[in-house]
């Protein structure tokens, strides 16, 4: 039987996603269980506490990894590998190739998947101005900001024009002002080009911003403990925000002094 | 003493720098290449070993060998020989490190093979070999270019696999999720992004093989054909044309710092303009 959350349409479904990696020590398993789906235009986080398996998920959904139970689908497709249907931008700055322009940096993964080189640059042209990085096409990454070169692999991902754009943790290296601002030229850039976005966070707040629902991971090795609708919470200074983001922190504080306590009984 | 908690309202004055400092960088070098000049003239003309034209030439005497031997074509067939014949063997000898090196990057056993021939193989010094390629390739330019080839392999292959082995895993990554595999993710991500080792392997090889090709040269004189700097030296020596020796001596040097400022020019378009230089 299939299980509620996950419907028909959706374009990502993980069905008891149990993930592990190798460590000196031997297997350790990060994720026990992940079921959760995302419905095409949705724009789900993934929240959690730093080290409860979030971004090895997200490594599992763009391929890099295999579940080591349950299955991952992505537009109905299993055994993923890499590839731009599910491009994937990463926290570290040093993702973009240095020694390709701004503008290079969109359009060369156009071209190695089939694009002409002139459409492929017109494309290019297209999202390094929705990403308001057309003054800096020309420069390379080592002359930009953080923010900005968070800007290029938006672009670069977004032009591709993924089932789904992976995002894991972006805009955890930035400034709170310049994350803040991302975060809303990310709801912009996003309402015009309709991407399916699977997001990775450890903060309530981006969650809240950017999220049309919060999957809740905790635990360790952890589970999804509750897929939250934030569709409705409002602004930040709204009453329903500020609910909300209690559930969330309850979620992810109590199942941490149920560890604790577990810890404790356990020993 | 009391720390200092802001700016001070006027700045104090730079230390001035000293008089010599203060001149441009092209003219200190002018005046130390001439100051040089002018104590090899000064030892030529006032001690008796210098005053000896078969033992030691003037600068005046090295500047028209120099001359002369670019304007009857001898000196510039040598030394145009000699490049030729370090063309080649750095040539070979980067395209078989390349190939080393995808093969190591693609494998385990490839690596730990590259790894072991670069330890036993990198510290022979490019002639040791040319005894036993004299052997194989007979007294011709081949056994040269073995040699060279032998000597700028394993810089080559060494930096360029701890290039590889350093890519920032990132960028790996994205390269995979944007579909590149195999051969491809190689050619257009870990090679552009091993490229800072890439030049300095090269350089390393480059010199090496300067070395590698005069010595050899100079080992087995005029080889079938034209003969390089080696021989030309070599010849020189046997006809004391002192100073031919030295003319050609000053055509090394002048090419070494001639190549010296084509890969700081090749440097500033690449790894520099992208940031990529390491420190």
């Amino acid at each position: 039987m299939p299980h509620p959350a996950a419907g028909h349409t959706a374009v990502l479904r993980a069905e008891r996603v149990q993930l592990g990696y190798w460590a000196p020590e031997g297997f350790t398993l990060a994720v026990q269980d992940a079921t959760f789906s995302v419905a095409p235009r949705e724009k789900a986080i993934v929240i959690g506490p730093s080290g409860c398996g979030k971004s090895t998920l997200l490594k599992a959904v763009a391929g890099f990894i295999r579940p080591t139970a349950g299955r991952i689908q992505v537009e109905g497709r299993e055994n993923l590998e890499p590839g731009p249907d599910r491009a994937v931008v990463f926290q570290e700055f040093d993702q973009l190739f240095p020694w390709r322009s701004v503008l290079d940096n969109v359009a060369y993964p156009l071209r190695i998947n089939g694009w002409k080189r002139r459409d492929a640059l017109a494309r290019a042209r297209e999202f390094v101005e929705l990403t308001s990085l057309g003054r800096a096409a020309d420069r390379y990454p080592h002359q930009l900001s953080g923010g900005m070169k968070q800007r290029v692999a938006i672009a670069r991902a977004l032009a591709l024009d993924p089932a789904m754009l992976l995002m894991d943790e972006p805009f955890g290296s930035l400034d709170m002002l310049t994350r803040a601002r991302l975060q809303q030229e990310l709801n912009g850039i996003i309402a015009r080009t309709h991407t399916t976005l699977l997001l990775v966070t450890h903060s309530m707040d981006e969650a809240l911003t950017v999220g049309d629902k919060v999957v809740v991971l905790a635990g360790s090795p952890s589970t999804v403990i509750e897929v939250v609708d934030v569709r409705e919470v409002g602004p930040p200074d709204s009453p329903r925000y500020a609910e909300t983001r209690l559930h969330l922190r309850d979620l992810l504080g109590v199942i941490h002094e149920e560890q604790e306590e577990l810890d404790v009984v356990g020993h | 003493m009391s720390s200092v908690t802001e700016a001070p309202a006027v700045l104090p004055a730079r230390p001035r720098a000293a008089g010599w400092a203060r001149l441009p960088l092209w003219l200190r070098r002018v005046i130390l290449l001439a100051a040089i000049v002018g104590l090899w003239q000064a030892y030529v003309s006032w001690s008796e070993f210098g005053g000896n034209p078969l033992l030691f030439a003037s600068p005046v005497d090295t500047t028209t060998a120099f001359w002369d031997g670019w304007r009857d074509g001898s000196l510039a067939r040598a030394t145009w020989e000699t490049m030729r014949l370090l063309l080649i063997g750095v040539g070979i000898g980067a395209a078989i490190a390349a190939l080393f090196t995808l093969f190591a990057s693609l494998s385990q056993i490839g690596e730990d093979i590259l790894l072991l021939l670069t330890a036993i193989l990198n510290p022979l010094p490019g002639v040791a070999v040319l005894p036993l390629a004299l052997l194989w390739f007979g007294l011709s330019s081949k056994a040269i270019i073995f040699a060279i080839a032998n000597a700028t392999i394993w810089p080559i292959a060494i930096n360029l696999t701890t290039g590889f082995k350093t890519v920032n895993p990132t960028i790996v990554a994205t390269g995979r999720n944007i579909g590149l595999k195999g051969v491809r993710l190689v050619t257009d991500v870990l090679a552009p992004a091993a490229l800072p080792n890439a030049i300095s392997g090269l350089k390393t090889a480059w010199a090496f093989g300067w070395r590698t090709v005069v010595a050899a040269e100079l080992v087995f004189g005029v080889v079938g054909g034209e003969g390089g700097l080696g021989t030309y030296i070599n010849n020189a020596k046997l006809y004391l044309f002192t100073a031919k020796m030295f003319a050609a001596l000053v055509s090394i040097a002048i090419l070494g710092v001639a190549f010296e400022l084509l890969f700081g020019v090749l440097e500033r378009r690449t790894i520099v303009r992208w940031g990529m230089q390491r420190s």
